[in-house]
């Protein structure tokens, strides 16, 4: 081939690497923004919605998802924050901050000329390695261990808005998962049976974990009827206490005055029957749910529900008609013929008790309650509010990791650096640039600790030499103690996260990594 | 080289500007047509070598597109959608970015179709082939500036095309008489694929889990049985293949989530309301109670609908259309898992997977053939709970469930994972198996050469262009992976013409000419065929072409 072609490829790739850097340029902008609410002296981010909504939150998947990115690669770190809150639901900040370090590695490995590739295979299998080693300093947890679990999820709660208040949050979100939790099938645990209702108005320090149910919907009273019931008989039904309405269009034809009246009457014998049959079933509280075709429940249907004595709670969504079912122990009733007390579920004391501003509806005392779990949260505002709910849910997921895979690690940095630590050693027993790689992968783990200190207004590079000494010296626990701005042995300190959640930040890292690597143009299409 | 193509990044069709000569020269034609007057106004026309001229700077625009992606040190692309969204894909299959980038240019089209034509045929090998044609293409503009007429070219070529495939006809070998060695083939040509794409760390895993899918198929054709779901969350190692069917969709409230030895009814039937389709229909009533008479009416007729289906003996009822309260009340009652909103696709699956037919009436339970399986129970894969299906009639059927860090990753997994599928479906229905690594190339460009030294006249020339440009294939995939690409070929050339019988090819991970055999580098024959004839048949079409005639567009608002 004639020299001139070993121009034009000369400048193909020179334009590849333009891609590759502007790549990593801007997912380690993405990084940096996040950056600073790490760790427990980490700084809240406010996100200003273009609807004029604020959002204040410590929570990395939150203010990415927020934070609205155009530029592709970009867009992987914030894709990666979220199957991070997907498979742990913590460290979502984390796991973004370590792509964007090894990222930064990355670029520092292209510009010594490493190819790609080469980058990409060591990477995969320092993380691999990082998992093995991570998976030896762990420690075994019991489920039984109610005190273990609290402590995980304290140190899922130091970092955030609510952290003062996690004495209270924590144990909370240990024995709603416990409650939930299917001894037989610890597999099956699903989030999405703990019912989170926040309400706003009282401080943090008010909220509880209810030992029944709580509606965020009021007690339908308009007609004066109940709102406190004691040795309640509930049912959940699905039809509506209205006029009738056929599928097919109809119309009445009303020929003259006296016709008119009929029809009222006819109406209200309609109704009538129908609210009495629900009387006859024994039922004396009603959960109505929602209905997009006709009214689920006219005044006049609430006015003769209120003279029978029963309490009627509406608007209930259709997606949450499976939660309650199981709470309650009753079955969904689609018509009124169906109403068999068999069907009803029954609890000591249904009561519209007043929270703060609004009012909610709390049943207690259920026969047969499912494996559901309760939790009314408080606050002063809706910002309070909203970011209690995502740590509530951080700590969850936090226990929910330990139910999955049952161990613990110490906090505070500590494993980044063991990891860092162990890596590097391994690394000089490989070869070539496989080693390199690996180095500067170790590296990049440091950046954990890094940050840590740094937001906690720690000197960085006194904690990280500090602590390399001690990992070094065996020290395995050594972590950093951003309350007393020390180094201290995590372990002593309580301050222990379960190992799904460090391992699963470091591999999905690499995997976003390599992908943003192997990278080499971005075609406009359709 | 006549022609400089640069690209220019922000140039939205993405095709070669001309170097400033050529673009003069094409002014001119452009002028004269026009003037001639006989086209519409607007229209084009380009004619003879400004017409060659534009398919070759098109054509090898889009082969150096793609020619990145080549070989497992390939690089990917990220595909960015101008329109709204402004979505992402991110990919290495040759396909699927010819598929979606805007071409401007007749020839570049041509090249974007035998890419599809090769994803429909065989599922792999969309980017060789469309690097093969480009090179071809290169070649024969060099001749044709060296004046060798266009048809001379394309007999040179046909010959060498025949006389390569009769050389890969003769160097493919059949293993399939020794399962197990037919298994470990399967294997190799499973990783080969795999070794370009997102997967090849984890390809070990992958190639497993492709060739156990297919295993199950037992030659019969027909990937639908395979289903591939996708999950976010965890890595892709853990990835698995289920032995049963999996529907993402929730089992009805109140209603059993276990059931042994199901009797399954598929149906597309309308579970909400039957209502009398014509349209203004309506009941005229003179009082309340008729209204609400009619709409006891309606419900009795639902109930008499459900009766119906439960009398089939069924305990499973799963509906393409949405299942109402009512309903779904009633088979809670008479003990019936009843799914609703299974989509279209999933609902073909299913019937064919549980063996049943979809059903939309209820009138002849005798006649209604069910769907049966072991077991059906919830399972859960990351934060959601999904339906599984275990112990189905269609014991071939089996599901993929892909899991890993982000939909992107997902999405080129599944692509990948299908490349796969389609290669080891080819490889089971043809057992011929090559091995890979440019070895093929190297060994059939040998003997269009030798034939080229045998040939008298001008179509020598072009034989040994067809055996250059084969020879670009192993050069591409040492260029992507940083090495000494003229070094590794000529090594290479030289070791097959010491030892007819050689087995050396391109080692991309050592970064020197290596054992194919010992390496385990094997490719499908089928696919490496596909990519010989598709490759000449393309560039024959658009070296013949001496005339572009651009219609005016069509004028809008």
């Amino acid at each position: 081939m004639p020299p001139k072609q070993k121009n034009e490829l000369y400048k193909e790739s020179a334009r590849k690497k333009d891609v590759r850097t502007s790549n990593i340029e801007a997912a380690k902008a993405v990084a940096d923004a996040v950056r600073t609410s790490l760790g427990p002296r980490g700084m809240d981010k406010m996100v200003a919605s273009p609807n004029g909504e604020v959002i204040i939150t410590n929570d990395g998947a939150t203010i990415l998802q927020k934070m609205t990115v155009t530029q592709p690669a970009a867009k992987m770190l914030v894709e990666l924050s979220k199957s991070q809150d997907v498979v742990a639901g913590d460290g979502t900040t984390s796991v973004v901050v370590i792509c964007g370090a090894l990222l930064k590695k990355c670029q520092e490995l292209l510009e010594k000329g490493v190819h790609p590739t080469i980058i990409s295979d060591a990477f995969s299998k320092a993380s691999a390695k990082a998992c093995e080693v991570l998976e030896s300093i762990a420690i075994p947890v019991n489920m039984e261990d109610r005190e273990a679990l609290i402590r995980a999820a304290n140190t899922s709660l130091s970092s955030k808005v609510v952290s003062q208040y996690s004495s209270l949050l924590s144990p909370m979100a240990v024995d709603a998962v416990l409650k939930v939790m299917d001894p037989a099938r610890p597999a099956m645990l699903d989030l999405r049976d703990i019912k989170v209702v926040s309400k706003v108005g009282g401080t943090i320090d008010d909220s509880e974990m209810v030992d029944g149910m709580v509606f965020d919907q009021k007690a339908a009273k308009s007609a004066g009827g109940p709102t406190r019931m004691e040795d309640a008989k509930i049912a959940l039904i699905q039809f509506q206490i209205s006029p009738p309405k056929t599928d097919i269009e109809n119309n009445v034809i009303v020929s003259d005055y006296n016709q008119m009246d009929r029809v009222y009457k006819e109406e209200r014998n309609y109704i009538l029957s129908v609210v009495k049959k629900i009387k006859a079933s024994g039922c004396n509280v009603l959960l109505i749910q929602k209905s997009i075709l006709r009214d689920a429940v006219t005044d006049l249907a609430l006015h003769y529900l209120a003279k029978a004595k029963i309490m009627v709670v509406r608007d209930i969504e259709r997606d949450e008609i499976e939660l309650i079912s199981k709470t309650l122990g009753c079955l969904p009733i689609a018509h009124v013929d169906n109403m068999k007390p068999e069907k009803l579920g029954s609890a000591k004391l249904v009561e519209e008790v007043e929270v703060g501003k609004g009012r909610v509806v709390k049943i207690t005392g259920i026969e047969n309650k499912g494996r559901t779990a309760t939790v009314l949260l408080r606050g002063s505002n809706k910002m309070v509010l909203e970011e209690a709910d995502r740590s509530l849910h951080d700590a969850l997921c936090v226990i929910r990791c330990l139910v999955n895979k049952r161990f613990l690690i110490a906090g505070g940095s500590s494993p980044e650096v063991q990891v860092s630590m162990q890596l590097a050693h391994w690394s000089k027993t490989l070869q070539g640039m496989e080693s390199f790689c690996v180095r500067a992968f170790a590296e990049a783990l440091e950046v954990v600790p890094y940050t840590l200190s740094e937001n906690a207004g720690l000197n960085p590079i006194n904690i990280v030499t500090e602590l390399r000494r001690l990992h070094a010296a065996g020290e395995k626990y050594a972590g950093i103690n951003v309350k007393k701005g020390t180094i201290t042995n995590m372990l002593e300190e309580n301050v222990v996260q379960p190992l799904l959640i460090t391992t699963s930040a470091i591999t999905l890292a690499t995997e976003c990594v390599r992908m943003i690597l192997k990278i080499d143009d971005i075609v406009p299409t359709r | 080289m006549a022609v400089s193509c640069r690209r220019l990044a922000n140039n939205r069709t993405y095709l070669a500007s001309l170097a400033a000569h050529d673009i003069c020269r094409l002014t001119r034609a452009l002028q004269m047509s026009q003037q001639s007057g006989i086209l519409q106004q607007g229209a084009t026309e380009e004619r003879g070598e400004n017409a060659r001229m534009a398919s070759f700077v098109g054509a090898v625009a889009v082969a150096d597109l793609v020619k990145s992606t080549l070989g497992p040190k390939g690089m990917d692309k990220i595909l960015q959608s101008m329109g709204r969204g402004q979505e992402v894909t991110i990919t290495n299959d040759g396909a699927t970015i010819l598929k979606s980038i805007y071409v401007d240019n007749p020839a570049a089209k041509v090249l974007v179709d035998i890419s599809k034509v090769q994803d429909d045929e065989v599922g792999d090998g969309t980017t060789s082939v469309v690097v093969f044609a480009g090179e071809l293409l290169r070649e024969a503009e060099l001749l044709v500036n060296q004046k060798v007429h266009p048809m001379t070219i394309i007999a040179g070529y046909r010959e060498a095309c025949d006389c390569a495939r009769s050389v890969l006809e003769s160097i493919a070998f059949n293993h399939q008489s020794d399962p197990a060695l037919f298994r470990k083939d399967l294997l190799n040509i499973a990783k080969t694929t795999l070794s370009s794409k997102i997967l090849t760390v984890d390809k070990e895993h992958f190639a497993n889990l492709a060739v156990d899918a297919i295993l199950r198929l037992k030659g019969n054709g027909s990937l639908e049985a395979i289903h591939v779901i996708k999950k976010t969350g965890g890595t892709l190692q853990e990835s698995f293949l289920d032995e049963g069917f999996i529907l993402d969709k929730k089992i009805g409230v109140g209603q059993p989530k276990r059931i042994e030895d199901a009797r399954i009814l598929v149906a597309n039937t309308p579970m909400d309301t039957d209502k009398i389709k014509i349209y203004g229909a309506r009941v005229r009533v003179d009082s309340m109670a008729k209204v609400a008479d009619i709409e006891a009416a309606e419900k009795e007729k639902m109930r008499e609908k459900v009766r119906k289906i439960i009398d089939h003996g069924i305990n499973c009822f799963i509906n393409r259309q949405l299942i109402y309260n009512l309903p779904e009340e009633m088979f809670a009652d008479a003990g019936v898992m009843a799914i609703e909103h299974a989509d279209f696709d999933g609902i073909e699956r299913l019937a064919l997977v549980l063996g049943g037919e979809i059903v939309s009436t209820f009138e002849n339970p005798e006649t209604v053939k069910l769907g049966s399986c072991k077991l059906i129970e919830e399972i859960m894969i990351g934060e959601d709970r999904l339906i599984h299906f275990s112990g189905v009639a269609l014991g071939e059927a089996c599901t993929i469930v892909l899991r890993g860090a982000s939909s992107h990753i997902l999405d080129e997994a599944e692509r990948s994972l299908h490349d796969a599928l389609c290669v080891l479906k080819e490889t089971v229905a043809d057992a011929r198996v090559v091995y890979g690594g440019g070895w093929p190339e190297i060994r059939m460009a040998k003997a269009v050469e030798e034939l080229a030294s045998r040939t008298p006249g001008k179509k020598a020339m072009a034989m040994e262009a067809f055996a250059r440009a084969l020879r670009t294939l192993p050069a591409t995939i040492c260029d992507n992976a940083g090495l000494d690409s003229a070094e590794i070929v000529a090594n290479l050339k030289a070791a097959h013409g010491a030892d007819a019988e050689s087995r050396m090819g391109v080692d991309v991970v050592r970064g020197e000419a290596g054992d194919m055999a010992e390496l385990g580098i094997y490719e499908s024959f089928r696919v490496r065929q596909q990519v010989l004839l598709s490759g000449t048949e393309a560039s024959e079409i658009i070296l013949r072409v001496d005339d572009i005639i651009k219609c005016a567009p069509r004028k809008r608002g």
